[in-house]
C-alpha cells in the first residue's frame, strides 16, 4: 500500500508470501482452473515459474484461509473474553455456593434463624455457632478483633448482621493453627475471632446465614469464604463494626445486658 | 495492511482473467463474512469493553486502594467515635465527629464503587500490595498509621484530657499514613473518580493535621 510506485514488483516483494497468490493474476493462466474453487487447487498451478509453489493456483484459498484464521483467533479471544467476563461477574451468592461444604441457611427459610429482633437476655440458637436469629442490641466489636476467650453469641450474631465474618475455633486448638487464623483477622475490619465452646470441628466460619466448618487453618476454603462473604453478606449495608462490645464472656457477664450501648 | 493489498490483487485477478462469475460469488462471500464478523465484533465489543477496559479489575491498584483505604478509614471512624462519645473538650468533640462522619461516608462510597465494578470488598492480595515499595509496611495486619489493639484499649479507658491527647496523637499518625496512601494512588491511577476522591482525602486530612497540631499545642499548654 505504502509504495506509491506504479510498478507491481516492489510491492509484491515487500508483502512477501501472502502476495504470492496475488501475483499470478498478471498472467493469463487463470483460465484453466475456472471450474470451481476446490478443483483449482492441486494440478493446475504447475505452469508458471512464479514463486507461490505450494499454494499454486487456488487463488481463492489463500485469502480465505488467512481470513479464516483471523476470524478463528478473533472468535477465540472474544469467546474467552466473554467467558472471563461472565465468570468475573458471578454474584457473591454464586461464588459462595461454589465453596464445597458451605451450608446456606438462608435457603432453609428458618424463621428462627432469619429473625433479626434486638432483644435482651440470653438466646438459644438453631446452629452452633449461630448464623442468625434474634440478638442483643449491642454488637461485638468486629474491627479485626482477636478475642482469646469465648464471646456472647447474642453480641456476635449482631456483628454477623453488620456483615462481619466470625471465625471460631475449638478451644485447645494448636497455637500454630490459631496464629494462622489470627493472621487472617487482625487489622481487618468486618472480621472477628474467638474460641467457641463445644465446637464439633476445629474451625467454623460464619456470616449471616452461611457457615463453613473445616479441620485445618491451611484449608483454602477459608480465604474463599472470607473473600466471597465478608461484607457482602451484610443485612445492614454500611453498618459499622466499631463501637461494639469489646469484652468476652457470656452475655450476663458482658457489659450489662447489652443495654449500655445503642444498637 | 498486507491482507488488504493481497485482497485487491486477488480481486483484480479474475477481472483480468475470464471469470466474472467467480468474482461475484467471491465478493458476496466476503461481504457476508465481513458483515457477520463486524456484527460479532461489535456486539462482543459492546458487551466487553465496559467490563474489561472500563472498570478496574480484581487485582488493580484502584481496587487495592479502595479496599485498604476502607479498612484504614474504618479505624479512624472507630477512634473518632470513641473520642466523640467520651471527650469533654468541645474542640475534640467537633473534630472527632467531623472525621467520623467524613470517613464513614467515604467508606460507603469506596465500597459502592467496588460493588459497581463487580468486585468483592475483600481482595485476594495482602494489604498494601497495590502500593510499590510498601513491603514490610504492614505489621500484625495493620497498615501504616493504624493504631494497635493496645493503643485502642488505652483510648477506650482514657478520660479527657488524656483521652484528647491520645486521640490527637493517634489520629495524627493515622492521617499521615492515610495521606501517603492517597498520594500514591493519585500517581498510580488514571481513574478520575478514584484520584479525585484521593485528592480530597489528601487536602482534607492535611487540613485536619494543622488543626490537630494546634489543638495538641493548646491542650498540652493548659
Amino acid at each position: 500500500m505504502s509504495t506509491p510506485g506504479p510498478e507491481r514488483v516492489p510491492s509484491t516483494v515487500k508483502v512477501g508470501k501472502t502476495s504470492g497468490q496475488g501475483k499470478p493474476p498478471t498472467g493469463p493462466k487463470k483460465t484453466p482452473p475456472k471450474g470451481g474453487r476446490p478443483a483449482g487447487k492441486g494440478p493446475q498451478g504447475k505452469g508458471r515459474k512464479v514463486q507461490p509453489v505450494k499454494v499454486s493456483g487456488g487463488r481463492n484459498w489463500g485469502p480465505i484461509a488467512v481470513a479464516g484464521v483471523v476470524v478463528l483467533i478473533a472468535a477465540g479471544i472474544i469467546g474467552y473474553g466473554i467467558f472471563a467476563s461472565a465468570k468475573g461477574s458471578a454474584t457473591w451468592e454464586e461464588r459462595a455456593a461454589d465453596i464445597s461444604g458451605i451450608v446456606d441457611y438462608r435457603a432453609q427459610k428458618n424463621a428462627k434463624i432469619d429473625s433479626r429482633n434486638h432483644v435482651e437476655g440470653a438466646q438459644t440458637y438453631v446452629t452452633s455457632p449461630p448464623v442468625g436469629g434474634d440478638h442483643n442490641a449491642t454488637w461485638q466489636n468486629c474491627m479485626g478483633d482477636i478475642y482469646t476467650e469465648p464471646i456472647a453469641n447474642e453480641h456476635a450474631v449482631h456483628s454477623l448482621e453488620h456483615g462481619a465474618v466470625w471465625v471460631t475455633y475449638k478451644q485447645g486448638l494448636a497455637q500454630d493453627q490459631i496464629d494462622k487464623l489470627a493472621a487472617k483477622v487482625q487489622g481487618k475490619d468486618y472480621m472477628l475471632m474467638s474460641p467457641y465452646a463445644g465446637l464439633d470441628k476445629n474451625i467454623s466460619l460464619q456470616v449471616w446465614g452461611y457457615q463453613l466448618k473445616v479441620d485445618n487453618a491451611d484449608d483454602a476454603r477459608i480465604d474463599a469464604f472470607i473473600k466471597a462473604l465478608r461484607l457482602n453478606a451484610t443485612m445492614e449495608p454500611n453498618a459499622a463494626c466499631s463501637g461494639g462490645n469489646t469484652t468476652t464472656g457470656p452475655l450476663t457477664a458482658a457489659a450489662g445486658n447489652g443495654t449500655t450501648m445503642g444498637g | 495492511m498486507m491482507t488488504v493489498s493481497t485482497d485487491q490483487d486477488a480481486v483484480t485477478a479474475p477481472v483480468n482473467g475470464s471469470a466474472p462469475e467467480r468474482t461475484r460469488r467471491f465478493g458476496a462471500a466476503w461481504l457476508a463474512a465481513v458483515l457477520v464478523f463486524g456484527l460479532v465484533v461489535g456486539a462482543a465489543g459492546g458487551l466487553l469493553v465496559p467490563r474489561l477496559f472500563g472498570t478496574p479489575g480484581d487485582d488493580s491498584v484502584e481496587a487495592g486502594f479502595l479496599r485498604d483505604m476502607s479498612t484504614h478509614h474504618a479505624q479512624a471512624v472507630e477512634m473518632s467515635m470513641i473520642a466523640h462519645a467520651a471527650s469533654t473538650n468541645s474542640d475534640i468533640v467537633t473534630l472527632s465527629g467531623d472525621i467520623a462522619l467524613t470517613q464513614h461516608g467515604q467508606v460507603s462510597t469506596m465500597l459502592a464503587w467496588l460493588r459497581e465494578w463487580n468486585l468483592s470488598p475483600t481482595g485476594s492480595q495482602d494489604p498494601m500490595t497495590w502500593m510499590p515499595g510498601s513491603e514490610g509496611s504492614v505489621r500484625n495486619g495493620l497498615m501504616p498509621g493504624m493504631a494497635t489493639p493496645s493503643q485502642l484499649a488505652d483510648l477506650r479507658k482514657a478520660a479527657s484530657p488524656d483521652l484528647d491527647i491520645q486521640f490527637l496523637t493517634l489520629m495524627r499518625q493515622h492521617h499521615l499514613g492515610g495521606i501517603h496512601m492517597a498520594q500514591e494512588i493519585i500517581g498510580l491511577s488514571d481513574n478520575k473518580q478514584v484520584t479525585d476522591l484521593a485528592q480530597t482525602m489528601v487536602a482534607g486530612q492535611q487540613s485536619d493535621l494543622n488543626l490537630i497540631d494546634d489543638l495538641l499545642a493548646k491542650i498540652q499548654k493548659s
